[in-house]
């Protein structure tokens, strides 16, 4: 090869090149993507951005929505627009026009599709970067994490190109619309799928079926709240989730060149005559797509579920996600600590004003707790009051009082979240933990809790079974069952005990004291009776 | 010759009762085939073609029970009902532009009835559908829905035209799934309220009332939906 023809060569690829990007930019600049810029925009506030508003600041939970609701919507908007603009030919009937010109068919489309997924792409990451702001300035611990962006912008990608080969082999009006809900309509298909294997509501975790619906996506706030706090999430299911949309993109991508093929030629788009190649690896591209896609089926279908660290496929697992995450608990106070996962921080004061009340009223007693401390997850094994001098609290506790870490700082720092977490704490150093199966706190623990709590401010907790029904709190109606206690001792009406709790709460500080030390043990045993308390 | 005169057509002479049935009958199959043509050019046909698939839809979600268990119960059939009212809100889109204005009088009975026909249509596509499924709040949160959101396509295709209106359809499509989320209760979010609910009916009736009333008499628009 002389220089002169290779100078020729490399002048031809750069014009080549120049007319690609400068049809692209003009393919972006017309685009009517834009126009659904701002309904996106009101989708993103309402569906992601306040739900992620809603959630405690950590970063995986905040994280959940954008490949949840928001990637839902996106893609549904992103398909019924790609559609709509496939069609432009056909709608403007310049099929024959454009048949004449030197540019190939596959080339003229992938331009006007491209463009299409700038356009919604960019728009999806202008929502993730709002999303990921606004949590960096609230989050105390952690980074952003990636693999659910990646998840989300090649959703919306294949969103796009499933949209545009709808739209360019079935060209019509109701093509749009119709692509656009069917994408609606697959979506919820695919997170009832998913919701079928959320560990949140399925009982039996061991005999989980059917994990290939892991590709789906999940609606709602995630399983767990301390999720990717103790340990970091593997991201086998996103990246089986990338390499299944990632596979129908391809597919979409290949059809899209294929058609011309496919065409009478010389009606519409150019024949494949002299591009041989073309074909050969637009199939290859689709062969690639269908087997990605597949062996993503195929993988999410092996997924274990672990308690600790979540989902994860062991054909892609890394033993080294399973490791905790080392942390330091923050902690406030001097004679009694209150301390707290890092990632939790800014619930540290609230919790602190709740519980330094609370372990005032009973310190000096025997056993009461110096220290209350945020343990992991999901379990309800607190140690027994009086054999510990720490009160564990857990991240997904849900107590007494209603109250739970999926409030937000600000919500958590209103008196009903404080209550509850007081309510929880006397009533474990009372009664122990509360637990389902339990048989229930006896009436002279609840009398002695409902005095403790009603010397800090706190209300009767309504989680007491004679206190349930409304209007009981005051004890002026005795109609509520007398049922209730541990079974060995006899039941009482809320009037009694309320009137016990009143006897006790009336006694000096002094007094109360000295009964509780003094009794403290036989109350927690269930031998003391409410006739005993006055 | 007087005003008069030229403004009240001269009396025909008497004529005989057969050709007055004979003018009746040639009024009647132009006025068939003026609404046909109407119909043709709104691809009506194709809109009942994807109406019936609408119905079939929804009957495979509450058969298989593709959705099922929580809001998704209810969010899936929704999306259906959506699906049914972009259709009718497409129909609006006419390939004729102004010059169809200025050719008659009959065009606002005409986009009228259309709109009235497709929207009674797809609300008994989609009931035939659920026939002998459990469908969430009846048959009277299916035809809230699709009246309401068919009153959005409607309003819609004013500002974006008729072939983009089924955008703000599903923009609202997704509003309503985060308020039925929310349990907002909000009567201008009618999928999420209970059947009887009088504020939701009086709200979907309204903004279908609205949206039929400005299509009848201005038609959808047919200048930004030519873009792009």
């Amino acid at each position: 090869m002389t220089a002169v023809a290779l100078t020729h060569r490399t002048a031809r690829f750069r014009t080549a090149r120049f007319r690609t990007v400068r049809a692209l930019r003009l393919e972006i600049k017309h685009s009517t993507a834009v126009w659904v810029l701002p309904i996106l925009a009101a989708l993103f506030y309402v569906n992601a951005y306040r739900t992620a508003a809603g959630f405690p600041p950590t970063w995986t939970v905040r994280a959940s929505v954008i490949t949840g609701s928001n990637l839902v919507f996106f893609s549904v908007i992103a398909a019924g627009i790609a559609a709509w603009v496939a069609t432009r030919e056909d709608r403007r009937k310049t099929g024959d026009l454009l048949a004449t010109t030197a540019r190939a068919a596959w080339a003229r489309q992938a331009t006007v599709l491209a463009a299409t997924a700038f356009w919604m792409v960019l728009a999806y990451l202008a929502g993730v970067a709002v999303l990921y702001i606004q949590t960096a300035r609230q989050a105390t611990w952690g980074g952003p994490p990636l693999w659910p962006v990646a998840v989300g912008v090649v959703g919306v990608a294949a969103s796009c190109a499933v949209g545009f080969t709808c739209g360019t082999l079935l060209p019509g009006r109701f093509t749009a619309p119709i692509v656009a809900v069917a994408v609606f309509a697959a979506w919820f298909v695919g997170a009832q799928a998913a919701n079928s294997v959320n560990p949140y509501q399925v009982s039996n975790l061991s005999s989980l079926k059917g994990t290939s619906a892991l590709l789906g996506p999940v609606l709602g706030r995630p399983a767990f709240i301390d999720v990717g706090v103790y340990y970091h999430v593997p991201p086998d299911v996103s990246i089986v989730q990338v390499m299944f949309m990632g596979g129908v993109l391809l597919v979409m991508a290949g059809l899209l060149v294929l058609l011309p093929a496919a065409r009478v030629p010389g009606v519409r788009g150019l024949s494949f005559a002299g591009r041989r190649w073309l074909t050969v690896v637009a199939a290859a591209g689709v062969a690639c797509g269908v087997a990605a896609s597949a062996t993503a089926f195929w993988m999410a279908g092996t997924a274990r579920y672990s308690l600790a660290t979540g989902w994860d496929i062991p054909a892609l697992h890394d033993a080294a996600d399973d490791q905790p995450v080392p942390y330091t608990l923050d902690c406030t106070g001097s004679a009694f600590k209150v301390c707290i996962h890092p990632a939790f921080a800014p619930y540290l004061g609230a919790m602190s004003a709740a519980l330094q009340p609370a372990a005032a009223e009973i310190a000096g007693l025997p056993g009461a707790p110096v220290r209350a401390d945020m343990t992991m997850g999901y379990t309800s094994s607190a140690a027994v009051a009086g054999t510990t001098s720490v009160y564990d609290f857990f991240t997904e506790q849900e107590g007494y009082g209603g109250e739970s870490f999926w409030a937000t700082p600000a919500l958590a720092r209103t008196a009903d979240w404080e209550q509850g977490w007081q309510q929880d704490f006397i009533i474990w150093f009372v009664s122990g933990p509360a637990e389902q199966d339990s048989p229930g706190p006896t009436p002279a623990q609840e009398a002695v809790a409902i005095a403790l709590l009603a010397k800090i401010g706190a209300p009767v907790p309504q989680g007491y079974p004679q206190f349930s029904q409304p209007g009981t709190q005051s004890g002026a109606s005795s109609a509520s069952s007398a049922s209730g206690g541990s079974g060995t001792q006899p039941g009482a009406s809320a009037g009694q005990i309320t009137a016990a709790a009143s006897g006790f709460e009336s006694l000096s500080s002094a007094a109360r004291h000295a009964w509780l030390a003094a009794n403290l043990a036989a109350l927690r045993s269930g031998t003391i009776t409410l006739a005993q308390l006055s | 010759m007087t005003a008069a005169e030229v403004k009240t057509p001269p009396v025909p002479p008497a004529s005989s009762a057969a050709s007055a049935s004979a003018s009746a009958a040639r009024r009647l199959a132009a006025g068939a085939r003026l609404a046909w043509l109407h119909l043709r050019s709104r691809r009506v046909p194709s809109a009942l073609l994807a109406l019936a698939l609408c119905g079939g839809a929804l009957r495979a979600v509450l058969h298989w029970h593709l959705v099922s268990g929580g809001a998704l119960e209810q969010q899936g059939p929704m999306v259906i009902e959506a699906g049914a009212a972009v259709v009718i809100a497409v129909t609006t889109h006419s390939p004729f532009g102004e010059a169809e204005r200025a050719g008659g009088r009959w065009l606002p009975y005409l986009r009228l009835g259309a709109a009235l026909a497709l929207t009674g249509i797809a609300i008994g596509a989609l009931q035939l559908g659920v026939t002998g499924a459990s469908l969430p709040g009846g048959i009277l949160v299916l035809a809230r829905n699709v009246i309401g959101i068919t009153g959005i396509g409607l309003l819609a295709s004013l500002v974006t035209g008729g072939l983009l209106a089924w955008i703000p359809p599903l923009g609202y499509l997704g509003f309503a799934e985060y308020a039925l989320n929310e349990a907002w209760r909000n009567p201008w979010t009618w999928p999420v309220r209970p059947p009887a609910d009088r504020g939701a009916w009086i709200c979907a009736a309204g903004v279908f009332a609205v949206g039929l009333a400005a299509v009848t008499f201005r038609g959808a628009r047919t200048s930004l939906a030519d873009n792009g």
